[in-house]
């Protein structure tokens, strides 16, 4: 049997007095258990309170728990399974998504007779549901705290429900002392806790109400309670405009009202706070009279007008607060509850002129930060590089997005149609370090990739070229060789950019290009220093210097190797060249130190994608696909180099360009292409949580081996298309807008043919083969479509003047497709066949020749993918590193399904 | 009202016959025909009120008046306080004769914590001009909804005709349906004329139709009703943010003052009122990010922030309390990356950056956002939970004071950029 509310009020209130809001014998059970927030506030909660979760609810994860420091909360799916499983609980705190609290409020309430009290954390009920909640409380006999609350907090017992009032450090907030505080502001009323230490005041209860249109435990409960409860001496109560809970508040004790919201007489609908917009007699100065008139005052208070009585005082600023309430118990002849903590003085933590002249007003000077953030601010201060927070990242990336609207991929920010206007060298880099190349970079890291391109005589090249021989795709040949590249082959080269990191992280230089910075203060350690150079001359270091100085790049840290007492190894001038340029991206801590040791790694599999491609023959000791070695370390650039990988020649500038446009536009297609769930997946098996464990070249077999014929060496159907349309038509320049072709009557021809074979396929039920460039699932159904990606191409490639013969015919197919009735809008010619056309035109004239067969176009294709979607999957292989969970990648077994 | 006929023909609620800004000459004149005589009415978008006072309501008893009304009040303008709205059009709507003139309304009443309806049969005028006595006031349980007894309670209390209690007690019962089950906040019918449907017979017929609906609830979505009635004063930009409107973390925006020189992202509903308060026309936006939004969320709101307003700015001012659950460290790793992202693609802007906040990973967040304050060059000062908020604010209008004074152009200076 329930018990029977409070007299006093015409409608049911169960608690009398505050000491009873919260209490060392309630039982929490805590709807949503396992949801964002409540996962990480809860235990914190529970933890404060000495333990007073006893279980939660999450449906479809009965079995699971909730770990926090003072043991596990058992998870059901449903409160009766915990109920009958010997729980028992009286207070229900509700963290469902708005959809599902009211539903939440009424199993609490049916399921469960012992139910006394109910907090609503869930922002944006609707007040369809908040109106019924009401109505379910009064009929169950419950008192409501919220929604939009944060809950409860009593400082005297320790205790707080639901919410987080006190953040993550409660402790640190909540001060016992003599003040109630009722909010209708969740972070004001830690905020005003915080305030009121300063000048020596406590906290008993706190609460959060919540500033929803209904607030259940309102004004008039909180004046009953704080009448009742011996330990509060006074209160403060925060206000915004809206409703009528504060009109006629039977106060008995002294309190200082905040009440905050002229201005928002000027909106004309709520922000922030739903129930937070006055109407005619409900707004924030009707509000300030209805206090004035408790208080007898005639005016706010300010520390300037100290208009207060012993019944309290208006205050509309929370800062004068604590002064405030200081006057007003000085009327009453009480005693702040302890000394002061701190002051409300401005006092910045943080803080730089930039060199500027600022007047004295406020050019404040900067002052230690109060304790433990003061220790925070010295360890923050030794640390080096980005540090990201670990979370699950299946599915999710910290590198890649792609917009579902346009499909346009943004790779660390930069679109792909952007990056698609830079060279490769830019693009690998842009994907690690996130941020675009500037031409010394790119000269340091064109000769980094040039330095491993040749394989010469090592087991790497054996490796791809027997698996190449055993009829692999390239990407199988490409995985081989990565194997090879473990952790002991550039193990030299990271430890060296480790070193480097420790010399110089604390030394403020702000760019690794600047050679005049002073070095003079990082000295090695002996140890460090046989990380950077050797007894003995080293030829690949050597050779790698010269050409580092024929490119005319500038680099801090190989002028310091060189600086020391030995001989720049090649490994250490290697970390050298990638950690100059990642240091201005470690120093703005864009990057983790992680990245800057794992660069020269994925530099050396950038190379070997490449070097790995060229078969057996076109490495040499002194020359590289033909090409003497002194002019690959010295002069080509990582486009130029992937070029010549795949074709065997050096391209001209008329070639080089498509070239990079082509690679630019895939170096990703976001997080949720099979290759880069490849590479997550390859990080996620080996553990990202301990970093050292991840074994990048692992990885990027991850990524390779999630490529295949569907995906990346699809690229080919649309080069084996244009082949069988311009078979026979003696064509020989596809650059060439005079080449004497009716593409219309190719078009046309090929349409009607296409759509007799439909038919005739439709008839049978046979599935016909589709048209590979044409269409898009998102760029349809307009009378005309166009994918927005083909358009920025086109365009580009006109205004160079750069004509393609292949692109000209697919745009005249879909017309055509469409005028002989075969598709009933103009269908898009989508990014494939960009990719197609450009590949197809500059290797068309070999493939004329007689040069490559069709095998070696379509081993081309697909190479030529990997080629620019290494640059994302090494994206993500190192996003996920610094930011992944151990395993997150796995689908958990309720979300799979058996097919039989 | 011309969507108001529409809505309460959904549970067969009588309505005054309207007719849209596209009716043709011929169905005006035979709707005034049929009625006597048509009230024009200008359209204005949002539920303003008051047109009557304001002489913003015609009536004609021919064509020709009818026409003249509606060139009147085609695109007439209705200031209400400070603002100032533009008609959309016209309606037209057929009189009706009629005895009594109902006001009626249901509204969640924060005096009884309940859905409330506000019934008189003196109405047709502004309910607040009205003795108390004259107007019934009767709360009801959400639960069982609003049931006959209850209108017929709150007539009889009122010592209404009796000729109108019948009718009323069968009628207006239909409008919570209407209310509740379509996510309405308020609906009010004023005038509700009774007019003879049959010899001995009153019919409730609504001539004037307001609403408002509940932004959290999609049941308003079984109205049908089209997007751009609720785009009615919303900006472009608030439009953007309000599509980032899910319940993890707040994304409530409101333009102050387009002219504004203070960007001020705000985190809590009372620092958003303290805030709004503080910086009055000052600010450009008055905003509320709380709840602990996660980074995709800020960085997304962010962009959008300063792809609208940065290139006014003179002080980015991110301000909130102490934080219970919002993490400071991704919602300024977000803000941050978002601000670094803008002066990458459309060059450096010169503003001097002011931060307050306090929270969950508190060192963290302000460590990442001075990087990239450092980096870009910029001016700033971060204060913590320990300097008062409204101080802070104060400080923010003292730098955004020296910013026009000629700061803007020694920070344009420094990042080397011209700057008017």
């Amino acid at each position: 049997m329930k018990k029977n509310g409070i007299e006093n009020f015409k409608y049911y209130v169960g608690v009398n007095s505050l000491k009873d809001i919260a209490s060392k014998d309630d039982k929490i059970c805590v709807l949503n258990i396992l949801g964002g927030e409540s996962r990480t506030v809860t235990p914190i909660s529970h933890s404060y309170s000495g333990g007073n979760v006893f279980f939660g609810t999450s449906p479809g994860r009965q079995g699971q728990v909730l770990e926090t420091n003072i043991g596990d909360i058992p998870v059901y799916n449903n409160v009766r399974e915990g109920l009958k499983d010997g729980h028992t609980f009286n207070v229900g705190v509700v963290y469902l998504p708005p959809a599902g609290v009211r539903d939440g409020v009424a199993e609490l309430i049916r399921v469960n007779d012992d139910l006394e009290k109910i907090i609503i954390i869930t922002e944006k009920v609707s007040a369809h549901d908040a109106r019924e909640i009401r109505a379910l409380g009064q009929q169950g006999k419950v008192d409501i705290f919220g929604a939009n609350c944060l809950g409860i907090a009593d400082a005297w017992l320790q205790v707080r429900y639901g919410g987080a009032l006190g953040g993550d450090r409660p402790a640190e907030t909540l001060h016992k002392g003599s003040v109630a505080i009722y909010s209708n502001s969740g972070n004001f009323t830690t905020t005003i806790a915080n305030y009121l230490k300063t000048y020596g005041w406590g906290t008993t209860t706190s609460i959060s109400s919540g500033k929803d249109v209904y607030i259940h435990f309102a004004a008039p409960e909180f004046a009953h309670a704080l009448a009742n409860d011996a330990r509060s001496k006074a209160a403060v109560m925060y206000i915004e405009p809206g409703g009528y809970y504060e009109q006629n508040l039977k106060l008995t004790k002294p309190v200082v009202a905040c009440v905050v919201g002229r201005w928002k007489a000027n909106l004309t609908r709520a922000v922030g706070h739903a129930g937070a917009i006055g109407g005619a007699g409900d707004g924030a100065e009707a509000k300030e009279e209805w206090f004035m008139n408790h208080f007898g005052v005639d005016d706010v208070f300010t520390p300037e007008n100290p208009v207060c009585s012993a019944k309290g005082a208006l205050v509309v600023n929370i800062a004068h607060i604590p002064t405030a309430l200081t006057a007003v118990m000085k009327l009453n002849k009480a005693e702040p509850d302890f000394p002061p903590e701190g002051d409300l003085s401005l006092k910045p933590w943080f803080g730089n002129n930039q060199g500027l002249d600022l007047p004295d007003e406020f050019d404040l000077p900067i002052v230690d930060a109060i304790s433990p953030y003061k220790e925070q601010i010295a360890s923050l201060g030794k640390q080096v590089g980005a540090v990201f927070p670990r979370q699950p990242m299946k599915d999710c990336s910290g590198s890649s997005i792609m917009d579902a609207k346009t499909q346009i991929t943004r790779v660390n920010g930069v679109s792909i149609l952007d990056a698609a206007m830079e060279p490769l060298e830019s693009n690998l880099c842009l994907n690690l370090v996130r941020e675009l190349n500037d031409g010394n970079d790119n000269a340091l890291f064109n000769l980094a990739v040039a330095s491993g391109v040749n394989l010469n005589g090592g087991a790497a090249l054996a490796a791809a070229d027997a698996a190449r021989e055993a009829g692999n795709s390239p990407n199988t040949v490409i995985a081989a060789a990565c194997s090879i590249y473990g952790p002991n082959q550039v193990d030299g080269a990271r430890n060296a950019a480790e070193t480097l990191i420790e010399l110089f992280a604390h030394s403020g230089i702000p760019a690794g290009d600047d050679e005049s910075a002073d070095v003079s203060s990082a000295k090695p350690s002996k140890e460090q220093l046989a990380t950077l150079v050797a007894g003995s001359p080293d030829a690949k270091a050597e050779a790698m210097l010269a050409a580092l100085k024929a490119r005319g790049g500038k680099s801090l840290f190989v002028k310091y190797i060189r600086s020391l007492d030995g001989h720049p190894t090649a490994d250490a001038v290697l970390a050298a060249l990638t950690t100059t340029i990642a240091w201005e991206s470690l120093m703005c801590k864009r990057i983790s130190k992680l990245t800057v040791r794992n660069l020269p790694w994925h530099v050396r599999l950038f190379s070997l994608h490449m070097g790995a491609s060229a078969p057996p023959a076109n490495h040499t000791n002194d020359s590289y696909c033909g090409v003497p070695m002194k002019e690959v370390l010295q002069s080509l650039t990582a486009t130029e180099l992937a070029y010549l990988s795949l074709t065997g020649k050096k391209p001209t500038k008329e070639e080089l360009f498509p070239f990079q446009v082509m690679l630019g536009l895939i170096i990703s297609n976001g997080v949720g292409t099979i290759s880069a769930q490849g590479a997550k997946g390859a990080v996620a098996a080996d553990g990202p949580e301990t970093p050292e464990r991840v074994h990048i070249n692992k990885c990027m077999i991850g990524y390779l081996t999630h490529t295949g014929f569907a995906h990346g060496g699809n690229g080919f159907e649309g080069i084996q298309f244009l082949i069988e349309r311009f078979s026979g038509k003696n064509m020989t320049d596809a650059g060439n807008a005079k080449h004497g072709l009716d593409l219309k009557a190719m078009a046309e021809e090929y349409a009607v043919k296409f759509g007799e074979d439909k038919k005739a396929s439709k008839a049978v039920g046979e599935p016909i083969r589709n048209i590979p460039g044409v269409n898009h699932p998102v760029f349809k159904g307009l009378v005309v479509n166009k994918d927005p990606r083909e358009v920025f191409i086109a365009d580009l490639l006109k205004k160079r003047g750069d004509y393609n013969v292949f692109h000209e015919f697919y745009s005249a197919l879909v017309q055509a497709l469409f005028d002989t009735g075969v598709t009933k809008n103009v269908f898009c010619v989508n990014i494939d066949a960009i990719i197609a056309t450009i590949l197809l035109k500059l290797l068309w004239p070999r493939f004329q020749s007689g040069d490559f067969s069709e095998k070696a176009m379509e081993s081309s294709a697909f190479t030529a993918f990997l080629f620019g979607r290494m640059a994302g999957c090494a994206a993500e292989i190192d996003d996920h590193t610094n930011r992944g969970r151990n395993m997150d990648t796995r689908t958990p077994a309720s979300k799979c399904n058996f097919v039989s | 009202m011309l969507y108001g006929a529409k809505l309460l023909k959904k549970v067969n609620f009588p309505a005054a016959t309207v007719l849209g800004p596209e009716a043709s000459d011929n169905e005006i004149k035979d709707l005034i025909e049929k009625c006597g005589s048509v009230f024009v009415k200008p359209i204005f978008k949002g539920g303003v009120g008051k047109k009557g006072k304001s002489g913003l309501i015609g009536r004609a008893l021919d064509i020709k008046s009818a026409l003249a009304e509606k060139e009147r009040l085609y695109f007439a303008e209705h200031k209400v306080g400070a603002m100032s709205y533009k008609a959309q059009g016209v309606t037209f709507e057929g009189a009706v004769a009629a005895d009594y003139e109902v006001y009626f309304s249901i509204t969640d009443s924060t005096k009884y914590r309940a859905p409330t309806v506000t019934l008189t049969h003196h109405g047709g005028v502004d309910i607040e001009e009205l003795e108390p006595e004259k107007v019934a006031e009767a709360p009801f349980d959400a639960l069982t909804g609003l049931k006959a007894f209850v209108i017929a309670n709150a007539l009889s209390d009122l010592g209404a005709p009796k000729e109108i209690v019948s009718p009323l007690v069968q009628n207006l019962p239909k409008l919570w349906d209407l209310f509740h089950l379509h996510g309405m906040t308020t609906l009010e019918l004023n005038p509700i004329r009774m007019t003879v449907s049959s010899p001995g017979r009153l019919l409730p017929v609504a001539c004037d139709f307001k609403c408002g609906f509940d932004r959290d609830d999609h049941r308003v979505d079984r109205l049908g009703l089209p997007e751009d009635l609720f785009m009615a004063d919303d900006t472009d930009f608030e439009q953007e943010i309000n599509q980032l409107r899910t319940y993890q973390g707040q994304s409530d925006v409101y333009v102050i003052n387009d002219k504004g020189t203070i960007l001020s992202p705000t985190f809590g509903g009372g620092a958003n009122s303290l805030v709004t308060e503080g910086l009055g026309d000052d600010a450009i936006i008055s905003s509320d990010f709380g709840g602990n939004p996660p980074y995709e969320k800020m960085h997304e709101v962010m962009k959008i922030c300063l792809r609208h307003w940065l290139p006014q700015t003179n002080v980015l001012f991110v301000i909130g309390g102490k934080s219970n659950n919002t993490d400071i460290f991704e919602t300024f790793r977000a803000m941050s990356d978002a601000l670094r992202e803008y002066f990458n693609e459309n060059g450096p802007s010169p503003i001097f950056v002011v931060i307050g906040r306090g929270g969950v990973n508190l060192v963290r967040g302000m460590g990442v956002f001075k990087d990239v304050l450092e980096a870009l060059g910029l001016p700033y000062r971060i204060f913590g939970h320990d300097s008062a908020m409204s101080d802070v604010v104060r400080y923010a209008q003292t730098v955004d004071k020296w910013m026009k004074d000629g700061g803007r152009a020694q920070i344009a200076a420094k990042l080397g950029i011209e700057e008017g």
